[in-house]
């Protein structure tokens, strides 16, 4: 099973932008690819706390923090996924201590 | 996955129409739980019409409706969230196995009782809230406050609903006492401790919501990865709903915050204006931090460690793979233990026994995200004040902690300078009755207490100033 993981944020601001569809958008988009889930999983999470900036996306192990996420910038994220270079324009929005912080909560050292 | 069926007498998605046995039960019990609402649910606001949020489904598309409905006729139903039939068990000793169905015999009594523990909480919630409604700072929080205790109410059916249909008559029983149980009875309290005092101020609820209701979370996303199928999928879709009561509190707490922090750049005392002064706020954030993380458990658990390897309660988000070790054998968990002196000594704790551990660290850094986001606001505010979440060591009354002294930072104290700090770490007799005082109900639409401020935006596309309750 890959450890690969996109996570949509679906905390209260993220949901009021429409992160939830924004998920299914990004899940089918990455299902056409991978169907089975075997490169990368693709869940939602509570909330990152980058509030402000939602709608927020994060990949992980390989800590990319992507906001103010729209529809029109999901076949970009694919291609990032899919092995091309990250989408830059999204990247370095939220403070460095929320992404830190963020990172910190995913790394279980267990 | 049966369809959603809104028709019957109880809504529901799990088939009730082809288990007349079943449907009859529920439909017994459902007379006693209205009888319940109306005693001992919201004081005052029954012939009242409320916006609310009722769930309707649980697939894509949306899952909830939101009409104006009185509460003892909200269509409180039992939904399981949609997954695959083939789930395997992905954490403990049956690893790689079916998830079950049917409750194995052998885990029957630890499982009855997760579940009535679970369901427990969640009628004791709605009872310590009952008179919040007379003050409420306005009618969008009246409206938030009933749509928390509506759907803890659904919450007591889910597992209602496990009980009558996988426990016979043991599980009806328990169904039974999940009413007869109450908040601060002296003959017969809730299980759990914190659910026994009311909740008599909206800063409390809004702590409780944000502190009490985190633990719930922590505790259902554990039952959510759970091997028997029905349990994981109840609480997957309790998840759904509980992330709008934790919303609830994050933002009320974080709105007395900003209006403190209001009163304070326009050069009043936030005291002397009827505001909630920011140590008094702090000190309300240290009583119920501490009082949630008791809820937690024993930091080494014996009991923990069956649970997990049973595969009934996994750890936080297990389902998503980023644990290394699936069954937890491997390794040990760094603890500071206090020792008998008074300090603190690092020891290791054989990771299963250390489950209750892993899941309070998850609840923790959660919680020290949202300190961040109320001071991200402070700051743009141009206000000194931070909050700060307290240390895992402080106030706690279970645990390894407990019975030991520390500051909010977790620093080992003496009893004397608990004693002498105590008043300005936890509300005071003073504090509570200055927050009493602040307590009084704004029901004119648009208008809000002088200690809050408004939300950024309404409910459900709606604007703050909407008709969110029509009195009767």
């Amino acid at each position: 099973m890959t450890s690969r993981l996109v996570y949509v944020c679906e905390g209260g601001d993220c949901t009021e932008k429409g992160s939830v569809e924004l998920f299914e958008q990004l899940r089918n988009l990455l299902h056409e690819w991978d169907p089975k889930e075997e490169k990368i999983r693709v869940r939602k999470y509570p909330c990152f706390g980058g509030c402000e900036h939602g709608i927020n996306i994060t990949i992980w192990p390989d800590k990319i923090f992507y906001s103010h996420v729209k529809p029109e910038d999901l076949p970009d994220i694919a291609a990032h996924i899919k092995g091309g270079e990250p989408v830059k324009r999204l990247m370095g929005v939220v403070k460095p201590d929320v992404e830190e912080f963020i990172w910190q909560m995913l790394d279980c050292p267990y | 996955m049966s369809e959603v069926d809104l028709e019957a007498k109880i809504p529901n998605n799990v088939g009730l129409r082809d288990n007349k046995r079943l449907m009859k039960a529920l439909e017994t019990w459902q007379p006693a739980f209205l009888e319940w609402w109306k005693d001992l649910g919201p004081s005052d606001f029954n012939e009242d019409q409320i916006y609310l949020r009722t769930a309707v489904g649980v697939g894509k598309g949306g899952w909830a409706h939101f009409d104006y409905v009185k509460m003892p006729e909200y269509r409180w139903g039992i939904f399981l969230a949609e997954g695959p039939e083939d789930r395997k068990i992905h954490f403990g000793d049956h690893l790689g196995e079916e998830a079950w169905k049917e409750v194995p015999g052998e885990m029957r009594n630890r499982l009855r009782r997760l579940i009535v523990t679970q369901g427990d909480t969640e009628p004791a919630s709605v009872e310590q809230q009952r008179l919040l409604g007379k003050t409420a700072p306005s009618l969008y929080d009246l409206r938030n406050l009933f749509q928390v205790n509506v759907e803890e109410g659904r919450h007591l059916w889910a597992m209602v609903y496990l009980l009558h249909t996988y426990f016979g008559k043991d599980g009806r029983e328990e169904a039974e006492a999940l009413l007869q149980r109450h908040s601060g009875d002296e003959d017969n309290p809730r299980i759990l401790e914190a659910f026994n005092n009311p909740i008599e101020t909206w800063v409390d609820f809004f702590c409780f919501t944000t502190f009490t209701d985190r633990d719930g979370k922590y505790q259902l996303a554990a039952l959510a990865e759970s091997a028997f199928d029905p349990l994981a999928r109840s609480t997957q879709f309790m998840l759904t709903e509980e992330a709008f009561h934790m919303q609830t509190g994050e933002n009320g707490v974080g709105r007395i915050l900003h209006r403190t922090a209001q009163l304070e750049k326009e050069g009043k005392d936030a005291k002397s204006e009827g505001g909630i002064p920011f140590d008094i706020m702090q000190k309300y954030i240290n009583y119920w931090a501490s009082a949630s993380m008791d809820l937690f458990g024993g930091e080494d658990s014996t009991n923990a460690a069956e649970s997990f390897s049973m595969g009934l309660k996994g750890r936080y988000r297990e389902g998503d793979g980023i644990y290394s070790d699936p069954r937890a054998l491997e390794q040990n968990y760094k603890a500071e233990i206090p020792t008998p002196d008074g300090k603190l000594e690092e020891k290791e704790i054989p990771l299963r026994r250390a489950m209750n551990a892993l899941l309070l660290d998850s609840y923790v850094q959660d919680c020290k995200r949202i300190t961040m986001r109320w001071n991200r606001d402070l700051e743009k505010l141009g206000t000194d004040f931070r909050v700060v979440f307290p240390s895992k060591r402080f106030n706690r009354k279970q645990g390894i902690y407990a019975g030991h002294y520390y500051d909010p930072e977790g620093t080992p104290i003496t009893e004397a300078e608990w004693n002498a700090k105590i008043a300005s770490w936890l509300p005071s007799e003073e504090d509570r009755a200055y927050v009493k005082s602040c307590m009084k109900p704004v029901y004119e639409k648009g208008k809000i207490a002088n200690w809050i401020a408004p939300p950024p935006t309404g409910v459900n596309g709606q604007p703050f100033d909407f008709e969110y309750v029509k009195f009767h």
